[in-house]
């Protein structure tokens, strides 16, 4: 006997029985799973707005009221009409209005989101206040990412580049040298601390290592150049196999700042350590 | 749209001996006539999607993939980035599903924003795409599978290792069951010898990983391992064996391997035994010189590692090899084009000398008709281009007949990482069509696509500006572009 009528109707019955309602998300969770967020009104239930995409019981027209998040690269402007996946069924209804937080799904001729959760919006609240209140989510959003950096962080301070070299590393055991486009060519970065705030002082100097390939493995990563001033968040190197180094004749930790948020401006060292500061 | 082809020179087929005991290969057919010159017309289709023309990354190292089942069925990657940013968890392939017109972008693939290598081919079933990726972040081998590229679920992860590289994915049917050859370069390889075909005989339910390598190496092979397989079940694997290295100067030998049952036995890729030392793999070319340089050296490209195989699908007898490595006469890089007509067993001299280019991909069609796409660098400093050629040839390159699908400006834009255009690019064959991809600088100028140029992101054409959709001007970057052009018949 074929098994097909019998997943055809599990399908069916999964996709046509209304989800559990999942708990509701706080704005600040929605935004920090959101990279397009608009509002929006429903214009089509169990529909699509771009013909390369098969419609579902989950799938949604919204015409787009406001954009308030986007990347730059998406085009998305107010009066377009969007495809959401609704997270559960029937819980978008026709006409119905509010703020869609979303990730991008599909970009062609249209676009298309997955809903992470919505807010009904309020008609008489304007554009200004709207924007406003997705902008201070994304603020603590973006603070609570950064307190999270600050505390996996070994040192944080304010400081200045001095030097840039080449890494020398010990070869790990077992593991010649390589030659791949992937490699990172270590390079390390001498900072003299202006300010410490966590794990050096003032005057200290200390050794940070970064790629210093340009392969695409590395687009994101932080680099570091002499001259450069800036608030940093240095990590114990695990990168590179090899975690200590020499500065002045002494073998020294050596540290790591992988990560975009570890490389801020100067003039972040007040937000830093205030968010040090606050619960 | 403008069809123009650039007038061949002909070329004396020389057939040589690469061993002093290999027999000569046979002569080349003869060649056609002056007059016989068909008019290839190709399109061109850059596959960003509308809804992303605000975008401005270096969309660099394409590849394709051609669904048999169903010619409108195209899936394809690039270096490009979840337009979600930093915080997304997959990144994102291109599909088409009106034969390469249109394109559309789906965030399917397994890596946080973006891969680090991407190859892929498609499966015996109607919409399967399997996949090699190198996933981020610490980049360890994905090999990944769905059961339908379209799907918006993100793909199976099948087997994930560390410390591979170049993943470098093809598959083919057999009987039931479906054969997967994965090319990889595996620093956990023993004794140096790291050119490795990560091989599954059920449709990637498990992989076992096959060393091709059989000489000492300096230590390692080259990124590059390309398998390619044939209706018959002919596997071929090509592969770089670094012999010496004088610092960045690596000397090389281009080798390639056979096996004559789909590798499915217990000690695969044993069936080319070379003359000289009669160890599997033929050495098609001994001591070249690569120069590797992971900065940008050839315009803003790197080189170090350039190989591409094809075999003729219905006469596994014919292969052809392109290989990239400094000649040394004021080159910067050299590709070189080789053939056999006896399945690997004795290769001519270089059938085509591109001096100063890179990234070839070779396909034969069902004609037997060679397509040999690449990216030429030509004039210098600011005014240097970036030419990208596709060359026909009914007769193993004594003649050819070859198209420019772009000349683009070199130096612009600057690069925000490399590989610029790519290690490499992708060309395939099907029915009377070569289908493939290459990535080149965006500008919308029809002077520089010389068989017109289709765009879906939004463009200017008469102020050759890139548009974002509220009209506001778009910074000129790399992207992708999908090409179909006829086969010499």
């Amino acid at each position: 006997m074929s098994t097909r009528p019998l997943m055809v109707w599990i399908v069916l019955a999964v996709l046509g029985s209304p989800a559990p309602a999942p708990a509701q998300l706080t704005r600040e969770a929605m935004v920090r799973k959101s990279d397009i967020i608009f509002v929006g009104t429903v214009t089509r239930v169990g529909a699509v707005a771009a013909p390369d995409l098969p419609a579902s019981p989950l799938t949604v027209v919204v015409r787009v009221d406001q954009v308030l998040e986007k990347p730059d690269a998406v085009g998305l402007v107010e009066g377009d009409t969007i495809t959401v996946q609704s997270v559960r069924q029937g819980s978008l209804k026709d006409g119905m209005r509010a703020t869609f937080y979303t990730t991008g799904w599909i970009f062609g001729d249209g676009v298309a989101v997955r809903e992470v959760g919505h807010e009904p919006a309020r008609a008489q609240l304007a554009a200004a206040m709207q924007q406003d209140s997705v902008a201070r989510a994304r603020q603590k959003v973006n603070d609570a990412n950064l307190r999270q950096r600050i505390q996996a962080a070994s040192v944080v301070a304010v400081g200045r580049v001095e030097e840039v070299r080449p890494a020398k590393l010990a070869a790990a055991a077992g593991h010649p040298a390589r030659i791949s486009e992937h490699d990172p060519e270590w390079q390390e970065a001498i900072i003299q601390v202006e300010e410490g705030f966590k794990g050096a002082q003032s005057g200290q100097r200390v050794v940070v290592r970064f790629p210093g390939s340009h392969d695409v493995a590395y687009v994101s990563t932080p680099r570091f150049a002499v001259g450069q001033e800036g608030t940093f968040l240095l990590q114990k190197d695990s990168a590179s196999g090899s975690p200590l180094t020499m500065m002045a004749g002494q073998s020294v930790p050596a540290y790591t700042a992988l990560h975009q948020l570890d490389v801020l401006p100067k003039q972040e060292g007040a937000r830093v350590r205030g968010l040090m500061r606050s619960p | 749209m403008r069809a123009t082809w650039i007038s061949v020179g002909i070329i004396l087929f020389a057939a040589c001996k690469p061993s002093d005991k290999a027999p000569p290969p046979p002569p080349p057919p003869p060649s056609p006539p002056a007059s016989d010159h068909v008019v290839v017309h190709a399109q061109v289709v850059d596959i960003i999607p509308r809804r992303l023309s605000g975008e401005t990354w270096q969309d660099a190292e394409p590849f394709l993939s051609l669904y048999a089942s169903n010619p409108n069925f195209l899936a394809a990657s690039a270096f490009t980035p979840n337009p979600g940013g930093a915080a997304s968890g997959t990144a994102p392939i291109f599909v088409s599903s009106n034969g390469g017109t249109t394109w559309s972008l789906r965030n399917t693939i397994p890596s946080e924003v973006m891969t680090a290598d991407i190859t892929h081919a498609v499966g015996r079933n109607p919409r399967e795409l399997y996949a090699g990726i190198m996933r981020q972040p610490g980049y360890p081998l994905n090999e990944l599978s769905t059961p339908d590229f379209l799907s918006f679920v993100t793909m199976t992860q099948l087997s994930m290792r560390n410390d591979i590289d170049q993943p470098f994915v093809r598959a083919i049917k057999s009987g039931n069951a479906e054969r997967l050859y994965v090319g990889l370069n595996d620093f956990a390889a023993p004794s140096g010898r790291t050119a490795t075909v990560d091989l599954s005989m059920n449709g990637g339910a498990t992989f076992a990983s096959r060393r091709i390598e059989t000489r000492n190496t300096v230590g390692q092979n080259a990124p590059s391992i390309r398998p390619a397989v044939a209706e018959d079940g002919t596997v071929y694997v090509a592969y770089l064996g670094w012999r010496s290295a004088a610092g960045s100067v690596i000397q090389s030998d281009v080798v390639v391997a056979r096996d004559d049952h789909g590798a499915s036995g217990a000690n695969p890729f044993k069936d080319l035994v070379d003359p000289s030392d009669h160890l599997p793999g033929r050495l098609v070319a001994r001591n070249v010189t690569i120069t590797w340089s992971n900065a940008p050296t050839l315009g803003q490209e790197r080189i170090g590692s350039t190989l591409s195989l094809a075999v003729d699908g219905l006469h596994s007898d014919n292969v052809y090899v392109a290989w990239g490595d400094r000649v040394g006469n004021g080159d910067i890089w050299t590709v070189h084009v080789r053939r056999s007509t006896d399945r690997g067993a004795t290769w001519s001299n270089d059938v085509r000398t591109l001096t100063n280019a890179t990234a070839p991909s070779l396909a034969v069609s069902t004609n037997g008709t060679v397509g040999l796409l690449y990216q030429q660098l030509t004039g210098s400093g600011s005014t240097s281009r970036w030419v990208t050629h596709l060359d026909q040839s009914r007769d193993g390159f004594a003649t050819h007949q070859d198209i420019i699908l772009a000349t683009v400006p070199a130096m612009t834009p600057a690069f925000q990482f490399l590989p610029y255009l790519g290690d490499y690019n992708f060309l395939l064959t099907r029915g009377n069509k070569f289908l493939g991809i290459f990535s080149a600088n965006n500008t919308p100028d029809s002077a520089n696509f010389p068989q017109g140029v289709v765009y879906q992101r939004r463009v200017d054409f008469a102020t050759h500006r890139l548009l974002d959709r509220s009209g506001a001007p778009v910074a000129v970057s790399i992207d992708p572009f999908f090409f179909s052009a006829d086969v010499l018949p």
